[in-house]
């Protein structure tokens, strides 16, 4: 997919209601690779901690026997991060405030990252 | 095994005592085969006797871990006696093993359609068919156990991971203005896996097949960190 592929689905996401920025990034470093984001949002914190939660849940599933983390969601009190996973190394993370529709954004989501590939 | 086919042949027939004893002669040739403790159960449950199929399906596990036919019969025996919540941990965990098999997803979905009273709902920390397990944040297993094992060496591993995983949650919270974490859920291809703090310094985790609703794992996990609060205080 080109750049230009890429921003669309970064639009995509970031067009659900509640979601304040997106972000494609590579787990293997937490670099961000591309972004559509509010000003005030640290999208380069988001990358580390989010290849670190999904390291950390590969990890967990691999002592389950489970097959590898194909979507992490981090719930709290204030707001969401939900990652999926695209064409390794790459994941498609969103951040979203506590009013968010999740269960749209999942969705939204997965179609996004399978259109990375 | 000539024995297993004459058995389960006999026990299709009807001629229940006959196939037991051909089931009991052959596993006292061959007492590490779970096919024949599995033919010796189903044996017990045609002849109603429900405590003896559950002894012999558990022995099944014992011999294969991932056997398919000792779930399913579990959760059978659990269905007719009326403990629709243990028949549907039995499901799950045989659909961890076999994703695909429709008559299990079907009999998830039968099983799941029952109205439930609150107390057969009632989660039991201390019981390993709950599929619950309870850590605290320093990795150390307190109760319960893993969906698909019994084995308390692979309880221990997923422990001293998921609460590292939990940590890092907490920490990227933290960071990113998320505040106290509710919950953490992994998506894999054949699980759905919830983390959920339960205090400060104690979470649990849920693993379920993927055919369990988002929803629901929450809403078990939900009554899962309520149960589990209460089991620490009643520690403490």
């Amino acid at each position: 997919m080109s750049i230009a592929g890429w921003q669309d689905a970064l639009r995509e996401v970031t067009g659900v209601a509640g979601v304040r920025g997106a972000l494609i990034i590579s787990a293997e470093d937490g670099l961000v690779i591309a972004e559509t984001a509010m000003d005030d949002l640290a999208t380069a914190d988001v990358a580390a901690l989010s290849a670190a939660l999904v390291s950390r849940a590969r990890r967990c599933t691999a002592a389950l026997h489970a097959t590898p983390p194909e979507s992490v969601h981090l719930v709290g009190e204030r707001g969401a991060v939900l990652a999926v996973a695209g064409p390794a190394p790459l994941w498609l993370v969103a951040v979203a405030r506590d009013d968010a529709e999740l269960g749209r954004l999942r969705l939204v989501l997965r179609d996004a990252a399978g259109a990375l590939h | 095994m000539a024995f297993l086919e004459l058995g389960e042949r006999l026990r299709q027939r009807g001629q229940l005592a006959a196939a037991a004893t051909v089931a009991l002669a052959g596993l006292g040739h061959y007492p590490a085969v779970a096919d024949a403790h599995d033919l010796l159960a189903r044996i017990r449950a045609d002849q109603g006797n429900d405590a003896g199929a559950i002894a012999a399906w558990h022995a099944t596990l014992e011999c294969d871990t991932g056997h398919l036919g000792a779930r399913k019969g579990l959760a059978f025996i659990a269905f007719r006696s009326g403990e629709f919540a243990l028949a549907e941990r039995y499901l799950e965990a045989a659909a961890m093993g076999a994703p695909h098999d429709a008559t299990i997803l079907a009999a998830l979905d039968r099983v799941r359609s029952v109205p439930r009273g609150s107390t057969e709902d009632a989660v039991r920390l201390a019981d390993p068919a709950s599929g619950v397990l309870l850590f605290d944040m320093q990795g150390m297993r307190l109760a319960g156990t893993v969906a698909d094992s019994g084995d308390v060496s692979v309880a221990d591993a997923v422990s001293a991971d998921a609460a590292g995983l939990a940590r890092e949650a907490t920490r990227a919270a933290r960071l990113l203005g998320l505040g106290a974490v509710r919950h953490i859920v992994l998506e894999t291809a054949d699980a759905r896996i919830a983390v959920i703090p339960v205090r400060h310094d104690a979470a649990l985790l849920l693993h379920r097949s993927a055919s369990t609703p988002l929803g629901r794992l929450l809403a078990l996990g939900g009554r899962a960190a309520h149960a589990a609060r209460e089991w620490l205080e009643r520690m403490q």
